[in-house]
């Protein structure tokens, strides 16, 4: 059966909140900003600012000089989350399907199969709008297509405010004239690597045979080659019913490139996935660093655990494989986050060789103990030394 | 009871085109119902519903403003011969902005671009909510709307009943402008039943169902629910649709009762209707 995505999309969430506490605020430029820091980069920025410039991650200095006549308001996520709440509230009894984003203003709903109870889903789309528009003040943008990956696009591309319709069937063509990094789910590394070819368009991208794109991107081509085809059949999760992951971040106090000082880092947010993944009798298959560079570029690296595991040493192995892959920049990094997704039951095969085995089993004896330790004396009462350098 | 409008006649009813279609065609329901094969995708209902009926309504220009592109994909799927009539956009019917409803309008006519190209247009619907009453304002609107889109082949349909006057019928026949023939539930302050011919080129019919207890439920799985009998739709054409006929060249006939696939079903209903009466 063809798949019926609505996509609801706040533009501009935050500052689109603030405005429907503060009327004043809607007619001036506003840009949201945490308070006090001496670093602070721009959380969030209205259309107008956007236009003079005005990007998320900016520097507030260089966003000030930019627009000058904006309105600088501190983040309130608590509010967003609220805001968030009742989006929610107010597409629920549409589908049990929806699955909101992180406090972002986005809402994909999945329409599938409940023409005969509510009528075609473009009219849902349009009385969701409405409804929103009437009972929350705020405007979405809305969008219905045959998957989240089009209907995201699709709301993309309508920014700040209007509808879209994809018809099924139309996903390929609808996409090919867009610029390439309209698309979700594409990597600036595979952005360059495209440009470099001088391909901007994703028709121009689909017109090449998955062998000739399988130069230019590896073993990444077939994934991005259907992405670009607008095929994404990603089910929309109900709330609460997203994969479980556990993720965890530290923001440098000053941006920086010193490798004992990143892997210490990295060696604690381990730590801390490891206790939380043993805790829960879980074990991850899969972990993923991201860094966010001091000029605002983001990587997002991730390495398979085979098998899943939770033991700290063998977490740290799999993480610093991921943070070489995406410590690929001279540029000083600003914020390490480490993610543990793929979570499964702790496998119950043993390692075949008997050297392979006597390792596994001193190193979950070793963060057993750590494990006890720490249950009671404290967290810090026993520390590896690596850490010591990232204090 | 009203006046005909004094159009030109047309010698015999048989010079007058008539065709028979649904409004909208992409339900999925449609395939449960048996209209279309097992299996059928989204994507291929249009080349289906084109074996069977020769015009449609669009029904989600109502919605988002048409683009061009997606228009020229769509007239790919269909025979040259099969003609498309399209809703107005809300943005010039029920949500007016009175500063940008005229760039809406020029918006409008470039999405339908393929359609005037390809000579498939055969109506741009403009479908008025039911709160839109013959007040000063509401007036000027429309004829300032009509005036806007005078180059494209417009039909109105009115759902306030105060629209239903001999001065507003003589108006759109001056514009040669069709006055869209309604059926629906019989209740207070809906626009009636006419057969009056306002344009000599052009007349359109909708058939919206009569369910009454669902007309103003809100949801249009109820409003549309409805299954006309043979009787029913054979009134129509003896007392309404001949007359229509003798005083247009063309005639373009609707089914909104799309639930279950009733409108489909009722179309077909209808062409044989037509078929015996020698309209066909």
């Amino acid at each position: 059966m063809d798949r019926s995505i609505i996509h609801l999309n706040v533009a501009d969430f935050a500052v689109a909140v603030e405005r429907r506490i503060n009327r004043h605020l809607a007619s001036r430029p506003v840009i949201i900003v945490p308070e006090g820091a001496s670093r602070a980069a721009v959380y969030d920025m209205s259309e107008e600012a956007f236009r003079t410039g005005v990007r998320k991650g900016m520097a507030l200095r260089r966003a000030r000089r930019l627009c000058r006549d904006a309105a600088l308001l501190a983040p309130h996520p608590d509010r967003y989350e609220r805001a968030m709440t009742e989006l929610l509230k107010r597409a629920l009894p549409y589908s049990p399907q929806v699955e909101p984003g992180e406090g972002d203003g986005h809402l994909f709903v999945d329409a599938t199969g409940t023409t005969r109870l509510f009528g075609p889903p473009v009219d849902v789309a349009w009385r969701l709008n409405r409804q929103i528009k009437k009972e929350l003040q705020l405007d979405p943008i809305w969008s219905v297509a045959s998957n989240k990956l089009v209907a995201k696009v699709a709301t993309r591309l309508v920014k700040p405010s209007g509808e879209y319709i994809v018809a099924a069937g139309d996903e390929a063509a609808f996409l090919a004239p867009l610029p390439l990094g309209l698309v979700p789910g594409i990597e600036l590394v595979d952005l360059a690597r495209l440009a470099a070819f001088n391909f901007t368009t994703v028709g121009q991208v689909t017109a090449l045979l998955p062998g000739q794109l399988q130069v230019a991107l590896g073993r990444r081509a077939a994934g991005l080659h259907q992405r670009l085809c607008g095929i994404d059949p990603s089910p929309v999760l109900p709330v609460g019913a997203r994969p479980p992951k556990i993720r965890l971040d530290h923001e440098f106090g000053n941006d920086t490139n010193d490798r004992q000082q990143i892997e210490g880092v990295l060696y604690g947010l381990v730590e801390g996935a490891g206790r939380r993944l043993r805790r829960q009798g879980r074990a991850a298959g899969r972990v993923a660093v991201l860094l966010d560079y001091a000029d605002g570029l983001r990587r997002l690296r991730q390495v398979a655990a085979k098998p899943a595991t939770a033991n700290d040493l063998n977490l740290f192995t799999l993480g610093c494989r991921a943070l070489n892959l995406a410590w690929d920049r001279r540029v000083r990094i600003r914020h390490l986050a480490l993610r543990c997704d793929g979570l499964v039951s702790p496998p119950a095969q043993l390692c075949l060789f008997a050297d392979e085995r006597a390792q596994t089993e001193r190193r979950r004896q070793l963060v057993t103990a750590l494990d006890r330790i720490r249950q009671r004396f404290g967290d810090d009462a026993v520390q590896f030394g690596r850490r010591l350098a990232a204090a | 009871m009203f006046a005909m409008i004094e159009t030109t006649p047309h010698p015999t009813a048989a010079a007058c085109r008539l065709q028979v279609g649904t409004s909208g065609y992409s339900y999925p329901e449609w395939v449960d119902a048996g209209f279309y094969p097992p299996g059928t995708r989204a994507e291929k209902m249009l080349s289906f519903y084109a074996e069977s009926f020769s015009v449609t309504e669009l029904n989600y220009t109502w919605y988002q403003m048409p683009k061009a592109p997606a228009m020229e994909r769509m007239c790919g799927k269909v025979p040259p011969h099969f003609g498309f009539a399209a809703k107005l956009t809300r943005t010039m019917t029920h949500e007016v902005d009175s500063g940008r409803w005229r760039g809406e309008a020029a918006r409008y006519r470039q999405g339908m671009a393929p359609l005037i190209q390809s000579g498939q247009l055969q109506a741009v619907l403009l479908q008025l909510p039911p709160t839109f009453d013959r007040s000063r304002g509401n007036r000027v609107y429309l004829a300032a709307l009509l005036d806007e889109l005078a180059d494209l082949p417009l039909a109105v349909e009115f759902r306030h009943a105060s629209w239903a006057t001999e001065r507003v019928f003589a108006e759109l026949a001056h514009r040669r402008v069709t006055l869209v023939a309604v059926d629906e539930p019989p209740l207070a302050g809906l626009f009636p039943a006419l057969e009056v011919v306002t344009n000599p080129d052009l007349f359109y019919v909708r058939f919206h169902g009569r369910n009454a207890r669902g007309w103003r439920s809100g949801n249009m799985q109820q409003q549309f629910d409805y299954d006309y009998s043979d009787e029913e739709l054979q009134q129509w054409v003896a007392q309404r649709i001949v007359k229509m006929t003798a005083r247009a060249g063309a005639g373009i006939i609707f089914f909104n009762n799309h639930v279950r696939a009733q409108a489909p079903k009722n179309a077909r209903q209808m062409v044989q209707q037509l078929t015996l009466q020698g309209l066909l």
